[in-house]
């Protein structure tokens, strides 16, 4: 299905290409324009895919998403960080959005956490409160720098694949893949978490350490994912629940299924953002949003 | 005291209104009227202000009826484009504000400031006490402008989509501020110069062989890809110029345009609009015969994004550009 | 074989557990009993090493607790607690082979032993035909014996039960008791029970721990302990002491 979604993605674009005989133009458009933007898309769905399914076993929390949680405008920040003082540095963005997504997530998970445990309202509130301070700190950032050199930064924001480029989906692909096979290795201890953390350390689970785990990987995810697309949002959401839905709550299913469903999602939801106003184009992560955030206020209802 | 017992008269009937707005729910209207009071109490003592000035009727570009002092003493522009073509009626004397983007003519930089095109100060804007408030509908100030309409301040709009409507909207300046003479010699000396353009480019913008204009493509920012499309004014100067726009059949004024459609557009020649994140043109375009051949150009973005009278220096610019072989 | 040695237990700056020692033998049924706030659960956790100790020790089979590893300790001690709920849908049988999470590696999925171990605990706690229902479809007392079943699943050496009858009708709260009773005697196994049923207590325990405030008042058989002096000052209320017709063992009986 992955390669289906791919092909299909690959095949579609503002520009229409005859598959067979391709003019040197036409074979720039594939090569160098459509196929990095499609395979970038895919390594972020699934990065982002894989962390929100394993944050949200970690958490207990079916809500708990990057988007939401501030991690991705904690790597947000850290990129304009990066951008703003190391624009040289080629591995700068990745490494200050991996800083920024790991601050983020442990301020969110310290202030959520109290005596009586963690709740949903509480998780979430603190997600909001986390991301919209880091927000109003990438907006003063925008105001007070030199405003034509940040100018692509709130388009980006949003979650932009226009930017794809070959060294920046290696590097995407990198973390990945190693990301969901380090969160696939901890999915059982995962699987007692999602029962309650003390229940998980009478059965011999080293909480501390897999929380550990998680988190940083869950930061490298989308730190990476965040470096080199913007915060696509909700795809860290749907996708583990649709994975859910199907295939039940066993995160040694759910995590490495999540991958390729979010990679699927991503390049699909990309296809249409590329396409539908061509030649204009629309950032993915208003697709993203636009599917996701009716979806999260159904499953907050229905909590 | 430090209050005079008008202004405490002020302040209750602002904490009236507080709680009438607390029952209407109506926002704009509460901080409407705090913001009377604080201009109130910034010009201390109290008057009713705007004494009764003879007015009369005008429309602007969108239609509205406008009513505009005869004469024009106090006027804030917030837009750089309108600080221009004021200043070319010569009637700049009489701007009391104008925006953090003003940079031109020089004289600019001695008026007051009252914040950028997107967020003026309304407060500072009041205190300054003009008669007539300049916006371009380019800076959406649509809401903000009915706040000031209702303070007494004529709000004027213009939404210029021409080289044309620029001159058009230099004659109502000229009309407004009653320097229409200066006004119609900057107009036709302006109109003088596009016909210039034109003749030359009847006379070397056509050489064989190569029987049509040359592909242009105007590059606002690299990184997203942005450019022009068919409702900005830049489309019909580049033409003008003797160019053909590539993207002049896509829809709005400044679309993101996608890296697929941008590498098969294949212009001859690139144009940048200069600034920090402008520097070079897009990857995408480096099989482009505009870089193959060197053709690429920059132009200061001051006077391309601007539709006021430096339109014309932008114009010559890109008819240099699109002439020069290299 | 579990050694407590004059353990302490601090939250912050309150003192909640004060030199409390106790033994636990093979194949013995050991009842913590005592009013609410009297510690037993912060005891419990401190058994199994999850709750950090100000002083003294616990050994377990003669190693110090706190020199094994969570995996080692889950492999020789198991947990009935009050489960809390989740909000995903976990299946009965995923919850049961939680308790199997010491015998595997934590990459690879459940072996077949693992499997019928977790079936055999469901069959044995009246629960057969459960395996794939989700927890939160469950009754309460369905849930409590789904706990039940993750722990003898573990298949562990020693078992602690916070309530475990607390959500149970009658005939489950007979079935929980003799199926720990059954695993004590066929095994060896031990088991420290928290219970305010003073009567199940004296039924099926051989020895009783009394608390009261953080501090053992008494320990001792569960003739030697359940006396109506030492119960009227543990529990502040008139009690009546005979014997269990039916077992000949104590019974208490409170007077409104």
């Amino acid at each position: 299905m992955l390669i289906a979604a791919l092909v299909i993605a690959v095949s579609i674009g503002s520009e229409r290409l005859a598959f067979f005989d391709l003019s040197d133009t036409q074979r720039s458009i594939l090569f160098d324009i459509r196929l990095p933007r499609v395979l970038l898309g895919a390594c972020v769905g699934a990065s982002l895919a894989a962390a929100g399914a394993s944050l949200q076993a970690l958490l207990r929390n079916p809500l708990a998403e990057p988007y939401l949680l501030g991690v991705s405008n904690g790597a947000a920040l850290g990129t304009m960080l990066a951008f703003v003082f190391f624009e040289q540095f080629f591995f700068a963005r990745p490494l200050f959005a991996l800083a920024g997504a790991g601050l983020a997530t442990f301020t969110v998970y310290q202030m959520a956490r109290s005596r009586a445990g963690m709740n949903v309202e509480r998780l979430v509130l603190s997600g909001v409160i986390v991301t919209t301070f880091l927000s109003s700190i990438i907006v003063l950032f925008t105001s007070l720098l030199d405003a034509a050199r940040l100018r692509g930064f709130t388009f980006w924001l949003l979650g932009d694949l226009s930017q794809a480029t070959m060294s920046g989906f290696y590097l995407t692909l990198g973390a990945s893949v190693l990301g969901t096979i380090v969160l696939r290795s901890q999915a059982r201890p995962l699987n007692l978490m999602m029962i309650g953390e003390r229940d998980a350390m009478d059965f011999g689970v080293e909480v501390g350490r897999v929380r550990l785990i998680v988190f940083g990987i869950a930061s490298l995810l989308v730190g990476t994912s965040v470096a080199a697309s913007g915060s696509v949002g909700y795809v860290g959401l749907i996708v583990p629940h649709l994975v859910r839905l199907s295939v039940g709550s066993d995160n040694r299913l759910v995590v490495p299924l999540s991958a390729i469903a979010g990679a699927i999602f991503v390049v699909l939801a990309d296809t249409v953002a590329r396409t539908v106003i061509a030649p204009r184009e629309l950032p993915v992560g208003a697709i993203t949003a636009l599917i996701g955030a009716p979806l999260f206020i159904y499953l907050l209802r229905r909590n | 005291m430090f209050f005079g017992s008008k202004t405490g008269r002020f302040l209750i009937l602002d904490f009236r209104f507080w709680i009438l707005d607390l029952k209407n729910s109506s926002y704009k209207l509460t901080v409407l009227l705090s913001l009377v009071v604080m201009a109130a109490l910034a010009c201390h003592p109290v008057d009713v202000p705007s004494p009764v000035v003879e007015t009369r009727e005008v429309r602007d570009d969108l239609g509205r009826v406008v009513y505009v002092p005869v004469k024009i003493e106090r006027a804030i522009s917030l837009a750089p484009s309108l600080t221009e073509m004021i200043f070319a009626v010569g009637a700049g004397d009489r701007l009391v504000g104008v925006t953090t983007y003003c940079n031109y003519p020089a004289e600019t930089a001695a008026i007051e400031k009252v914040g950028d095109t997107q967020t003026p100060n309304i407060e500072k804007i009041i205190a300054l006490r003009p008669q007539v408030i300049f916006i371009s509908t380019a800076s959406q100030l649509e809401a903000f402008s009915k706040t000031l309409g209702e303070q007494g301040i004529a709000v004027y709009v213009t939404n210029p989509k021409t080289l044309d409507g620029v001159l058009e909207n230099l004659r109502q300046m000229g009309d407004l501020f009653e320097t229409s003479d200066i006004a119609r010699k900057k107009v036709i000396d302006l109109e003088g110069r596009v016909s210039i353009v034109w003749n030359e480019f009847q006379r070397f913008g056509d050489p064989r062989p190569s029987p049509r204009p040359p592909k242009v493509f105007l590059q606002i920012s690299r990184d997203p890809l942005f450019t022009i499309g068919n409702e900005s004014f830049l489309t019909e100067l580049i033409e003008k110029a003797g160019g053909d726009s590539v993207t002049s059949n896509v829809a709005t004024a400044y679309p993101k345009i996608s890296k697929e459609t941008a590498l098969a557009l294949k212009p001859d020649v690139i144009l940048l609009s200069d600034s920090e994140d402008n520097t070079g043109p897009s990857d995408v375009f480096k099989d482009s015969p505009a870089v193959k051949n060197g053709r690429v150009y920059k132009i200061n973005a001051d006077i391309i994004s601007r539709p006021g009278p430096r339109l014309v220096d932008a114009l010559e610019e890109i008819a240099k550009d699109l002439r020069s072989k290299n | 074989m579990l050694q407590v040695k004059d353990i302490s237990v601090w939250f912050d700056e309150r003192k909640v557990i004060e030199g409390v020692s106790l033994e636990v033998a093979s194949g013995e049924i050991v009842a913590l009993l005592g009013p609410n706030g009297a510690g037993k659960t912060t005891i419990l956790r401190a058994l199994n090493g999850t709750v950090p100790l100000k002083s003294g020790e616990i050994t377990l089979n003669g190693t110090r607790l706190n020199e094994l590893s969570r995996r080692e300790i889950a492999r020789n001690i198991a947990v009935v607690a009050q489960e809390n709920e989740t909000k995903f849908p976990i299946t009965v049988i995923e919850f049961v082979l939680a308790g199997r999470f010491t015998r595997g590696a934590a990459f690879g999925w459940e072996t077949p032993a693992d499997i019928e171990a977790a079936n055999n605990a469901l069959g044995m706690c009246d629960l057969s035909g459960y395996a794939k229902r989700v927890m939160n479809e469950l009754s309460g007392g369905e849930r409590q014996r789904v706990v039940l079943a993750r722990a003898m699943a573990a298949e562990t050496g020693i078992l602690l039960l916070d309530e475990p009858t607390a959500n149970l009708d009658l005939s489950h709260q007979a079935l929980m008791f003799r199926l720990v009773r059954e695993r004590c005697r066929d095994v060896g196994a031990s088991a420290i029970v928290i219970t305010h049923d003073l009567n199940l207590a004296s039924e099926f325990a051989e020895r009783v721990i009394l608390l009261k405030a953080g501090e053992v008042f008494a320990q001792g058989t569960t003739d030697q302990v359940l006396t109506r002096e030492n119960v009227q000052r543990v529990y502040e209320v008139q009690v009546l002491l005979d014997e269990n017709p039916a077992s000949g063992k104590v019974r208490v009986t409170t007077v409104y």
